[in-house]
Protein backbone atom coordinates (compact mmCIF):
# COMPACT_ATOMS: atom_id res chain seq x y z
CA UNK A 1 0.00 0.00 0.00
CA UNK A 2 1.56 3.23 -0.94
CA UNK A 3 0.10 6.03 1.17
CA UNK A 4 1.70 9.60 1.63
CA UNK A 5 0.34 10.76 4.88
CA UNK A 6 -2.17 9.86 8.17
CA UNK A 7 -4.18 12.34 8.36
CA UNK A 8 -6.42 13.28 11.32
CA UNK A 9 -9.11 15.98 10.53
CA UNK A 10 -11.57 17.32 13.05
CA UNK A 11 -11.05 14.48 15.20
CA UNK A 12 -13.75 14.63 18.30
CA UNK A 13 -14.51 12.48 21.06
CA UNK A 14 -17.21 12.09 23.70
CA UNK A 15 -17.44 9.25 26.13
CA UNK A 16 -20.93 8.63 28.38
CA UNK A 17 -19.80 8.98 31.68
CA UNK A 18 -21.46 6.23 34.78
CA UNK A 19 -23.50 9.39 35.62
CA UNK A 20 -25.09 9.31 32.30
CA UNK A 21 -23.24 12.94 31.48
CA UNK A 22 -20.96 12.96 28.32
CA UNK A 23 -17.57 13.74 28.88
CA UNK A 24 -15.59 15.69 26.18
CA UNK A 25 -12.35 14.14 25.24
CA UNK A 26 -11.48 15.52 22.69
CA UNK A 27 -11.90 18.32 20.39
CA UNK A 28 -11.26 19.26 16.61
CA UNK A 29 -7.88 17.53 16.69
CA UNK A 30 -5.97 17.95 13.23
CA UNK A 31 -2.57 16.64 12.17
CA UNK A 32 -0.91 15.14 9.67
CA UNK A 33 1.72 12.82 9.97
CA UNK A 34 4.27 12.12 7.04
CA UNK A 35 5.00 8.46 5.77
CA UNK A 36 8.46 7.72 7.35
CA UNK A 37 8.52 10.21 10.22
CA UNK A 38 8.54 9.52 13.75
CA UNK A 39 5.94 11.80 15.30
CA UNK A 40 5.35 12.04 19.07
CA UNK A 41 2.04 13.15 20.66
CA UNK A 42 2.71 14.67 24.22
CA UNK A 43 0.41 15.89 26.52
CA UNK A 44 -0.22 15.74 30.01
CA UNK A 45 -1.87 12.73 31.83
CA UNK A 46 -5.34 12.30 31.24
CA UNK A 47 -5.29 14.54 27.87
CA UNK A 48 -7.28 11.76 25.98
CA UNK A 49 -3.47 10.80 24.24
CA UNK A 50 -4.85 7.23 24.52
CA UNK A 51 -7.42 7.70 22.87
CA UNK A 52 -6.76 9.38 19.75
CA UNK A 53 -3.91 6.33 18.94
CA UNK A 54 -7.33 3.98 19.82
CA UNK A 55 -8.87 6.07 17.32
CA UNK A 56 -6.14 5.45 14.49
CA UNK A 57 -5.46 2.09 15.45
CA UNK A 58 -9.35 1.62 14.83
CA UNK A 59 -10.18 0.30 18.14
CA UNK A 60 -12.53 3.35 18.95
CA UNK A 61 -14.51 5.53 16.52
CA UNK A 62 -14.38 9.35 16.40
CA UNK A 63 -17.59 10.99 17.80
CA UNK A 64 -17.10 13.70 15.10
CA UNK A 65 -14.25 13.89 11.91
CA UNK A 66 -11.96 10.82 11.37
CA UNK A 67 -8.32 9.59 10.78
CA UNK A 68 -7.20 8.47 7.11
CA UNK A 69 -4.40 6.82 5.50
CA UNK A 70 -4.23 9.65 2.53
CA UNK A 71 -8.49 9.21 1.47
CA UNK A 72 -8.65 5.88 3.05
CA UNK A 73 -10.43 6.58 6.10
CA UNK A 74 -9.99 4.13 8.96
CA UNK A 75 -12.72 1.21 9.22
CA UNK A 76 -11.42 -0.68 12.06
CA UNK A 77 -8.18 -2.65 12.98
CA UNK A 78 -5.81 -3.29 9.98
CA UNK A 79 -2.24 -4.96 9.84
CA UNK A 80 -0.79 -1.63 8.56
CA UNK A 81 -1.39 -0.56 11.57
CA UNK A 82 -0.06 -2.34 14.26
CA UNK A 83 -0.14 -0.93 18.36
CA UNK A 84 2.72 -1.63 20.64
CA UNK A 85 1.13 -1.27 24.11
CA UNK A 86 2.67 -0.28 27.36
CA UNK A 87 0.66 -3.42 29.48
CA UNK A 88 3.42 -5.65 27.68
CA UNK A 89 2.29 -8.52 29.90
CA UNK A 90 -1.20 -8.58 28.61
CA UNK A 91 -0.39 -7.58 24.99
CA UNK A 92 1.95 -11.03 24.91
CA UNK A 93 0.55 -14.32 24.17
CA UNK A 94 1.65 -15.98 27.44
CA UNK A 95 1.43 -19.44 26.33
CA UNK A 96 3.81 -18.64 23.27
CA UNK A 97 7.19 -18.17 23.23
CA UNK A 98 9.17 -15.34 21.67
CA UNK A 99 9.28 -16.76 18.63
CA UNK A 100 5.99 -18.10 18.62
CA UNK A 101 4.44 -14.70 19.44
CA UNK A 102 6.55 -12.62 16.78
CA UNK A 103 5.52 -15.26 14.25
CA UNK A 104 1.86 -15.10 15.15
CA UNK A 105 1.24 -11.97 12.30
CA UNK A 106 2.42 -14.11 9.49
CA UNK A 107 0.63 -17.34 10.71
CA UNK A 108 -2.49 -15.22 10.43
CA UNK A 109 -1.18 -13.59 7.13
CA UNK A 110 -1.47 -17.91 6.14
CA UNK A 111 2.59 -17.49 5.35
CA UNK A 112 4.54 -20.84 5.03
CA UNK A 113 6.33 -22.16 7.82
CA UNK A 114 9.57 -21.60 6.14
CA UNK A 115 8.78 -17.73 5.70
CA UNK A 116 7.61 -17.42 9.26
CA UNK A 117 10.79 -18.73 10.84
CA UNK A 118 12.96 -16.60 8.77
CA UNK A 119 10.85 -13.25 9.40
CA UNK A 120 10.78 -14.56 13.22
CA UNK A 121 14.87 -14.88 12.79
CA UNK A 122 15.23 -11.59 11.39
CA UNK A 123 13.29 -9.71 14.10
CA UNK A 124 14.12 -11.49 16.94
CA UNK A 125 17.84 -10.82 15.71
CA UNK A 126 16.99 -6.70 15.40
CA UNK A 127 15.63 -6.54 18.70
CA UNK A 128 18.70 -8.58 20.16
CA UNK A 129 16.39 -11.80 21.10
CA UNK A 130 17.56 -14.38 18.95
CA UNK A 131 19.23 -16.38 21.72
CA UNK A 132 16.00 -15.96 23.49
CA UNK A 133 13.58 -17.69 20.66
CA UNK A 134 12.15 -20.60 23.04
CA UNK A 135 11.89 -18.44 26.16
CA UNK A 136 7.93 -17.46 27.31
CA UNK A 137 7.39 -14.32 28.52
CA UNK A 138 7.45 -15.13 31.80
CA UNK A 139 11.04 -16.24 32.07
CA UNK A 140 11.84 -12.60 30.58
CA UNK A 141 12.53 -9.08 31.81
CA UNK A 142 10.05 -5.97 31.04
CA UNK A 143 12.42 -4.84 28.48
CA UNK A 144 12.94 -8.01 26.51
CA UNK A 145 9.21 -8.75 26.75
CA UNK A 146 8.77 -5.11 24.97
CA UNK A 147 11.52 -6.03 22.30
CA UNK A 148 9.73 -8.95 21.60
CA UNK A 149 6.21 -7.08 21.31
CA UNK A 150 8.56 -4.38 18.81
CA UNK A 151 9.79 -7.76 17.29
CA UNK A 152 5.82 -9.66 16.77
CA UNK A 153 4.76 -6.04 15.55
CA UNK A 154 7.48 -5.47 12.77
CA UNK A 155 6.93 -8.93 11.54
CA UNK A 156 4.39 -8.34 10.39
CA UNK A 157 5.55 -5.48 8.46
CA UNK A 158 2.81 -2.99 9.41
CA UNK A 159 3.08 0.23 7.70
CA UNK A 160 2.85 2.68 11.49
CA UNK A 161 3.44 1.60 14.28
CA UNK A 162 1.28 2.70 16.99
CA UNK A 163 2.91 3.36 20.35
CA UNK A 164 1.49 3.35 23.74
CA UNK A 165 3.85 4.77 25.82
CA UNK A 166 5.93 1.77 24.90
CA UNK A 167 8.20 1.97 27.51
CA UNK A 168 6.88 4.25 30.21
CA UNK A 169 6.45 1.27 32.57
CA UNK A 170 10.46 0.05 32.36
CA UNK A 171 12.77 1.34 34.58
CA UNK A 172 15.35 4.11 33.68
CA UNK A 173 18.74 2.16 32.72
CA UNK A 174 16.41 -0.45 30.43
CA UNK A 175 13.97 3.02 28.67
CA UNK A 176 17.43 4.54 27.85
CA UNK A 177 18.92 1.48 26.55
CA UNK A 178 15.51 0.69 24.52
CA UNK A 179 14.72 4.62 23.15
CA UNK A 180 18.31 4.51 21.56
CA UNK A 181 17.84 1.09 19.88
CA UNK A 182 14.56 1.70 18.72
CA UNK A 183 15.28 4.89 17.52
CA UNK A 184 18.03 3.10 15.19
CA UNK A 185 15.18 0.31 14.69
CA UNK A 186 13.13 3.23 13.12
CA UNK A 187 15.73 4.32 10.97
CA UNK A 188 16.86 1.02 9.53
CA UNK A 189 13.58 -0.06 8.46
CA UNK A 190 11.60 3.41 7.62
CA UNK A 191 8.72 2.69 9.38
CA UNK A 192 6.37 5.30 10.26
CA UNK A 193 5.95 6.07 13.94
CA UNK A 194 3.01 7.63 16.10
CA UNK A 195 4.38 7.75 19.72
CA UNK A 196 2.24 8.67 22.07
CA UNK A 197 4.28 9.88 26.01
CA UNK A 198 4.10 12.36 28.62
CA UNK A 199 7.54 12.46 28.62
CA UNK A 200 9.82 15.42 26.98
CA UNK A 201 13.16 13.96 27.34
CA UNK A 202 12.08 10.67 25.39
CA UNK A 203 10.01 12.81 22.94
CA UNK A 204 12.67 14.94 22.10
CA UNK A 205 15.25 11.86 22.23
CA UNK A 206 13.26 10.08 19.49
CA UNK A 207 11.22 12.40 17.11
CA UNK A 208 11.20 14.09 14.04
CA UNK A 209 7.53 15.61 14.50
CA UNK A 210 5.85 16.37 17.90
CA UNK A 211 2.86 17.53 18.48
CA UNK A 212 2.29 18.99 22.40
CA UNK A 213 -1.93 18.79 23.48
CA UNK A 214 -3.77 20.74 25.34
CA UNK A 215 -5.31 19.73 28.56
CA UNK A 216 -8.51 17.73 28.82
CA UNK A 217 -11.22 17.88 28.42
CA UNK A 218 -11.59 19.07 24.92
CA UNK A 219 -8.36 18.31 24.49
CA UNK A 220 -6.68 19.22 21.79
CA UNK A 221 -2.95 20.64 19.88
CA UNK A 222 -1.34 23.32 21.04
CA UNK A 223 1.86 23.14 18.59
CA UNK A 224 3.37 21.09 16.63
CA UNK A 225 6.93 21.16 16.45
CA UNK A 226 9.25 19.65 13.57
CA UNK A 227 12.56 18.84 15.55
CA UNK A 228 15.99 19.23 13.45
CA UNK A 229 17.90 19.16 16.51
CA UNK A 230 21.87 18.08 15.94
CA UNK A 231 22.34 14.24 16.04
CA UNK A 232 23.42 12.49 18.42
CA UNK A 233 20.64 14.03 20.58
CA UNK A 234 21.45 14.72 23.84
CA UNK A 235 20.33 16.94 26.86
CA UNK A 236 23.43 18.53 26.90
CA UNK A 237 23.28 19.83 23.37
CA UNK A 238 22.24 23.85 23.14
CA UNK A 239 19.43 23.14 20.87
CA UNK A 240 18.07 20.17 22.39
CA UNK A 241 18.11 22.29 25.98
CA UNK A 242 16.67 25.15 24.65
CA UNK A 243 13.66 22.93 23.03
CA UNK A 244 13.48 21.31 26.39
CA UNK A 245 12.88 24.65 28.23
CA UNK A 246 10.52 25.83 25.91
CA UNK A 247 8.49 22.20 25.10
CA UNK A 248 8.19 22.71 29.53
CA UNK A 249 7.06 25.54 29.28
CA UNK A 250 4.24 24.79 27.14
CA UNK A 251 3.19 21.65 29.06
CA UNK A 252 3.46 24.10 32.81
CA UNK A 253 0.42 26.35 31.16
CA UNK A 254 -1.67 23.81 30.26
CA UNK A 255 -1.02 22.07 33.50
CA UNK A 256 -1.61 25.40 35.72
CA UNK A 257 -4.47 25.74 33.43
CA UNK A 258 -5.84 22.14 34.30
CA UNK A 259 -5.45 23.05 38.18
CA UNK A 260 -7.16 26.57 37.79
CA UNK A 261 -10.58 24.92 36.73
CA UNK B 1 11.85 -34.30 48.94
CA UNK B 2 14.75 -33.30 50.93
CA UNK B 3 15.54 -35.52 54.32
CA UNK B 4 14.40 -32.77 56.08
CA UNK B 5 10.95 -31.72 54.79
CA UNK B 6 10.98 -36.60 54.60
CA UNK B 7 11.25 -35.74 58.96
CA UNK B 8 9.03 -33.30 59.17
CA UNK B 9 5.99 -35.93 56.84
CA UNK B 10 6.97 -38.41 59.47
CA UNK B 11 6.32 -36.68 61.98
CA UNK B 12 3.57 -35.29 60.98
CA UNK B 13 2.13 -38.78 60.46
CA UNK B 14 3.39 -40.41 63.04
CA UNK B 15 1.87 -37.91 65.57
CA UNK B 16 -1.52 -37.90 63.55
CA UNK B 17 -1.89 -41.46 64.23
CA UNK B 18 -0.67 -41.41 67.66
CA UNK B 19 -3.40 -38.95 68.60
CA UNK B 20 -5.68 -41.35 66.78
CA UNK B 21 -4.61 -44.36 68.56
CA UNK B 22 -4.22 -43.19 71.99
CA UNK B 23 -7.36 -41.37 72.04
CA UNK B 24 -9.23 -44.82 71.14
CA UNK B 25 -10.34 -46.89 73.99
CA UNK B 26 -9.44 -43.80 75.95
CA UNK B 27 -11.65 -40.74 75.25
CA UNK B 28 -13.37 -42.69 72.64
CA UNK B 29 -14.90 -45.82 73.28
CA UNK B 30 -13.18 -48.41 71.25
CA UNK B 31 -16.87 -49.50 69.73
CA UNK B 32 -16.96 -45.75 68.26
CA UNK B 33 -13.33 -44.93 66.98
CA UNK B 34 -11.32 -48.04 66.73
CA UNK B 35 -7.44 -48.13 66.66
CA UNK B 36 -5.60 -47.98 63.61
CA UNK B 37 -4.59 -52.18 64.13
CA UNK B 38 -7.83 -52.98 64.43
CA UNK B 39 -9.03 -50.47 61.13
CA UNK B 40 -5.66 -52.10 59.91
CA UNK B 41 -7.29 -55.63 60.10
CA UNK B 42 -10.42 -54.66 58.81
CA UNK B 43 -8.89 -53.30 55.89
CA UNK B 44 -7.04 -56.80 55.03
CA UNK B 45 -9.88 -58.35 55.65
CA UNK B 46 -11.96 -56.41 53.32
CA UNK B 47 -9.48 -56.50 50.98
CA UNK B 48 -9.09 -60.67 50.73
CA UNK B 49 -12.78 -61.16 50.51
CA UNK B 50 -12.68 -58.12 47.44
CA UNK B 51 -15.47 -56.51 49.61
CA UNK B 52 -13.55 -53.56 49.41
CA UNK B 53 -12.96 -53.57 45.98
CA UNK B 54 -17.03 -53.85 45.05
CA UNK B 55 -17.49 -50.35 46.95
CA UNK B 56 -14.31 -48.42 45.96
CA UNK B 57 -15.52 -49.94 42.09
CA UNK B 58 -19.13 -48.64 42.20
CA UNK B 59 -17.86 -45.06 43.46
CA UNK B 60 -14.98 -44.65 41.40
CA UNK B 61 -16.88 -45.65 38.31
CA UNK B 62 -19.82 -42.61 39.50
CA UNK B 63 -17.39 -40.49 39.91
CA UNK B 64 -14.98 -40.95 36.60
CA UNK B 65 -18.54 -40.71 34.85
CA UNK B 66 -20.38 -38.25 36.58
CA UNK B 67 -17.23 -35.99 36.61
CA UNK B 68 -16.51 -36.67 33.03
CA UNK B 69 -20.24 -35.44 32.15
CA UNK B 70 -20.06 -32.49 34.35
CA UNK B 71 -16.92 -31.38 32.94
CA UNK B 72 -17.84 -31.28 29.29
CA UNK B 73 -21.45 -29.67 30.21
CA UNK B 74 -19.13 -26.94 32.24
CA UNK B 75 -17.05 -26.33 29.96
CA UNK B 76 -19.53 -26.04 26.80
CA UNK B 77 -21.78 -24.42 28.63
CA UNK B 78 -19.05 -21.63 30.57
CA UNK B 79 -17.58 -21.05 26.73
CA UNK B 80 -21.14 -20.01 25.82
CA UNK B 81 -22.03 -18.33 28.60
CA UNK B 82 -18.69 -16.32 28.59
CA UNK B 83 -18.76 -15.78 24.80
CA UNK B 84 -22.08 -14.42 23.94
CA UNK B 85 -23.89 -12.10 25.63
CA UNK B 86 -27.17 -13.48 24.92
CA UNK B 87 -26.58 -16.85 26.12
CA UNK B 88 -24.90 -15.25 29.38
CA UNK B 89 -28.22 -13.27 29.98
CA UNK B 90 -30.24 -16.57 29.37
CA UNK B 91 -28.10 -18.99 30.99
CA UNK B 92 -26.53 -16.92 33.91
CA UNK B 93 -29.43 -16.25 36.41
CA UNK B 94 -31.46 -19.14 36.91
CA UNK B 95 -27.39 -21.01 37.57
CA UNK B 96 -26.66 -18.60 39.87
CA UNK B 97 -29.83 -19.31 41.80
CA UNK B 98 -28.73 -22.76 41.26
CA UNK B 99 -25.35 -22.43 42.33
CA UNK B 100 -26.50 -21.66 45.48
CA UNK B 101 -28.36 -25.44 46.25
CA UNK B 102 -25.94 -27.53 47.58
CA UNK B 103 -26.17 -31.03 45.15
CA UNK B 104 -26.87 -32.85 48.69
CA UNK B 105 -29.91 -31.23 49.30
CA UNK B 106 -31.11 -32.46 45.58
CA UNK B 107 -30.83 -35.75 46.71
CA UNK B 108 -34.02 -36.35 47.89
CA UNK B 109 -35.60 -34.84 44.68
CA UNK B 110 -33.32 -36.60 42.51
CA UNK B 111 -33.88 -40.00 44.51
CA UNK B 112 -37.55 -39.51 43.97
CA UNK B 113 -37.39 -38.57 40.27
CA UNK B 114 -34.89 -41.54 39.50
CA UNK B 115 -34.91 -43.94 42.28
CA UNK B 116 -31.80 -45.25 43.71
CA UNK B 117 -29.85 -46.23 40.68
CA UNK B 118 -26.87 -45.02 38.90
CA UNK B 119 -28.55 -42.13 37.14
CA UNK B 120 -29.28 -40.38 40.18
CA UNK B 121 -26.00 -40.46 41.34
CA UNK B 122 -24.25 -39.55 38.03
CA UNK B 123 -27.21 -36.75 37.89
CA UNK B 124 -25.23 -35.36 41.30
CA UNK B 125 -22.24 -35.36 40.63
CA UNK B 126 -22.46 -34.39 37.29
CA UNK B 127 -24.45 -31.09 38.65
CA UNK B 128 -22.05 -30.90 41.22
CA UNK B 129 -18.86 -30.39 38.77
CA UNK B 130 -20.45 -29.23 36.51
CA UNK B 131 -21.80 -25.86 38.39
CA UNK B 132 -17.65 -25.59 39.88
CA UNK B 133 -16.44 -25.73 35.39
CA UNK B 134 -19.18 -23.84 34.25
CA UNK B 135 -18.70 -20.97 36.11
CA UNK B 136 -14.65 -20.47 36.25
CA UNK B 137 -14.86 -21.31 32.37
CA UNK B 138 -17.14 -18.61 31.91
CA UNK B 139 -15.16 -16.01 33.96
CA UNK B 140 -11.88 -17.16 32.30
CA UNK B 141 -13.42 -16.90 28.87
CA UNK B 142 -14.70 -13.41 29.89
CA UNK B 143 -12.02 -11.94 31.47
CA UNK B 144 -9.27 -12.24 28.50
CA UNK B 145 -7.38 -9.11 28.50
CA UNK B 146 -9.03 -6.95 26.23
CA UNK B 147 -5.47 -5.30 24.74
CA UNK B 148 -4.48 -8.70 23.53
CA UNK B 149 -7.83 -9.29 21.12
CA UNK B 150 -6.35 -5.84 20.36
CA UNK B 151 -3.14 -6.78 19.73
CA UNK B 152 -4.20 -10.11 17.51
CA UNK B 153 -6.76 -7.83 15.99
CA UNK B 154 -3.80 -5.96 14.41
CA UNK B 155 -1.68 -8.93 13.16
CA UNK B 156 -4.56 -9.80 11.15
CA UNK B 157 -6.49 -12.25 13.26
CA UNK B 158 -10.05 -12.80 12.62
CA UNK B 159 -13.31 -13.40 14.38
CA UNK B 160 -12.43 -17.17 14.92
CA UNK B 161 -8.57 -16.92 15.22
CA UNK B 162 -9.74 -14.59 18.03
CA UNK B 163 -11.63 -16.95 19.43
CA UNK B 164 -9.35 -20.05 18.91
CA UNK B 165 -6.34 -18.56 19.24
CA UNK B 166 -6.57 -15.48 21.78
CA UNK B 167 -9.92 -16.27 24.03
CA UNK B 168 -9.62 -20.00 24.63
CA UNK B 169 -6.13 -20.10 25.55
CA UNK B 170 -6.38 -17.32 27.83
CA UNK B 171 -9.42 -19.06 29.54
CA UNK B 172 -7.47 -22.17 29.66
CA UNK B 173 -5.57 -21.58 33.46
CA UNK B 174 -9.57 -20.70 34.78
CA UNK B 175 -10.81 -23.86 33.22
CA UNK B 176 -8.29 -25.83 35.01
CA UNK B 177 -8.96 -24.41 38.42
CA UNK B 178 -12.84 -25.45 37.71
CA UNK B 179 -11.79 -28.86 37.14
CA UNK B 180 -9.68 -29.82 40.23
CA UNK B 181 -12.12 -27.90 42.08
CA UNK B 182 -14.96 -29.98 40.49
CA UNK B 183 -12.96 -33.04 41.14
CA UNK B 184 -13.27 -32.20 45.46
CA UNK B 185 -17.54 -31.97 44.44
CA UNK B 186 -17.58 -34.91 42.59
CA UNK B 187 -16.31 -36.75 45.72
CA UNK B 188 -18.19 -35.27 48.49
CA UNK B 189 -21.42 -35.38 45.53
CA UNK B 190 -20.71 -39.18 45.34
CA UNK B 191 -20.46 -39.80 48.97
CA UNK B 192 -23.94 -37.92 49.73
CA UNK B 193 -25.94 -39.94 46.85
CA UNK B 194 -24.50 -42.97 48.32
CA UNK B 195 -25.00 -42.54 51.93
CA UNK B 196 -28.71 -41.45 51.09
CA UNK B 197 -29.55 -43.81 48.70
CA UNK B 198 -27.09 -47.10 47.37
CA UNK B 199 -26.59 -50.85 48.16
CA UNK B 200 -22.68 -50.49 47.13
CA UNK B 201 -20.06 -47.61 47.19
CA UNK B 202 -17.82 -45.98 49.98
CA UNK B 203 -20.79 -43.55 50.95
CA UNK B 204 -23.16 -46.75 51.61
CA UNK B 205 -19.84 -48.63 53.37
CA UNK B 206 -19.98 -45.80 55.75
CA UNK B 207 -23.64 -45.26 56.26
CA UNK B 208 -23.80 -49.11 56.66
CA UNK B 209 -21.58 -49.49 59.13
CA UNK B 210 -23.46 -47.62 62.01
CA UNK B 211 -26.27 -49.83 61.26
CA UNK B 212 -24.47 -52.96 61.55
CA UNK B 213 -22.63 -51.78 64.40
CA UNK B 214 -19.01 -52.04 62.58
CA UNK B 215 -17.09 -49.05 63.40
CA UNK B 216 -13.53 -50.46 61.70
CA UNK B 217 -15.62 -50.47 58.43
CA UNK B 218 -17.05 -46.89 59.07
CA UNK B 219 -12.71 -45.83 59.09
CA UNK B 220 -12.41 -47.98 56.24
CA UNK B 221 -14.45 -45.74 54.34
CA UNK B 222 -12.38 -42.68 55.79
CA UNK B 223 -9.21 -44.24 54.68
CA UNK B 224 -10.16 -44.66 51.10
CA UNK B 225 -11.85 -40.98 50.64
CA UNK B 226 -8.82 -39.71 52.12
CA UNK B 227 -6.00 -41.64 50.37
CA UNK B 228 -8.09 -41.75 46.97
CA UNK B 229 -8.99 -38.04 46.85
CA UNK B 230 -5.19 -36.95 47.67
CA UNK B 231 -4.18 -39.79 44.95
CA UNK B 232 -6.29 -38.21 42.30
CA UNK B 233 -5.58 -34.91 43.09
CA UNK B 234 -1.61 -35.63 42.98
CA UNK B 235 -2.64 -36.96 39.64
CA UNK B 236 -4.42 -33.85 39.02
CA UNK B 237 -1.81 -31.59 40.16
CA UNK B 238 0.92 -33.74 37.82
CA UNK B 239 -1.13 -33.77 34.73
CA UNK B 240 -1.69 -29.49 35.37
CA UNK B 241 1.92 -29.24 35.43
CA UNK B 242 2.42 -30.59 32.45
CA UNK B 243 -0.25 -29.10 30.44
CA UNK B 244 0.17 -25.67 32.47
CA UNK B 245 3.84 -25.42 31.43
CA UNK B 246 3.54 -22.48 29.10
CA UNK B 247 1.13 -20.53 31.14
CA UNK B 248 3.82 -21.00 34.32
CA UNK B 249 0.99 -20.63 36.63
CA UNK B 250 1.60 -21.98 40.34
CA UNK B 251 -1.56 -24.08 41.12
CA UNK B 252 -1.10 -24.32 44.85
Amino acid sequence: MSWRVLRLEGVGKDFTRADGGVAEVLRDVTLTVERGSFFTLLGPSGCGKSTLLNIVAGFEGATTGGASLDDKPVAGPGTDRTVIFQDVSNALFPWMNARENVEFGPKMARLGAGERKERADTYLRLVGLDADAGKFPFELSGGMKQRIQIARALANDPDILLMDEPFAALDAITKKHLQVEFRKIWSETGKTIFYITHDIFEALLLSTHLAVMTAGPKAGIKEVFQLDLAEPRSPSNPDFAAMYSRVETLIDEEVQRMRAR
Amino acid sequence: MNAGKLARLSVSILVFTGVWWTSSGTFFEEAIVPSPVSVAGKLGEMIWNTELFAHLGASLRRIVLGYALGCVIGIVVGVATGAIRLARDLIEPPLEFCRNIPPVALIPLVVSIFGIGEIGKYFIISYASGIAVLFNTAAGVASTPQIRVRAALCLGAHKRDIFVRVVLPSAWPHVLTGLRLALGFSFMGVVAAEMLAADQGIGFLIMQSTNIIAPAEMFVGFLMLGSFGLITDQLFRMTIHRLMRRYMIPMA
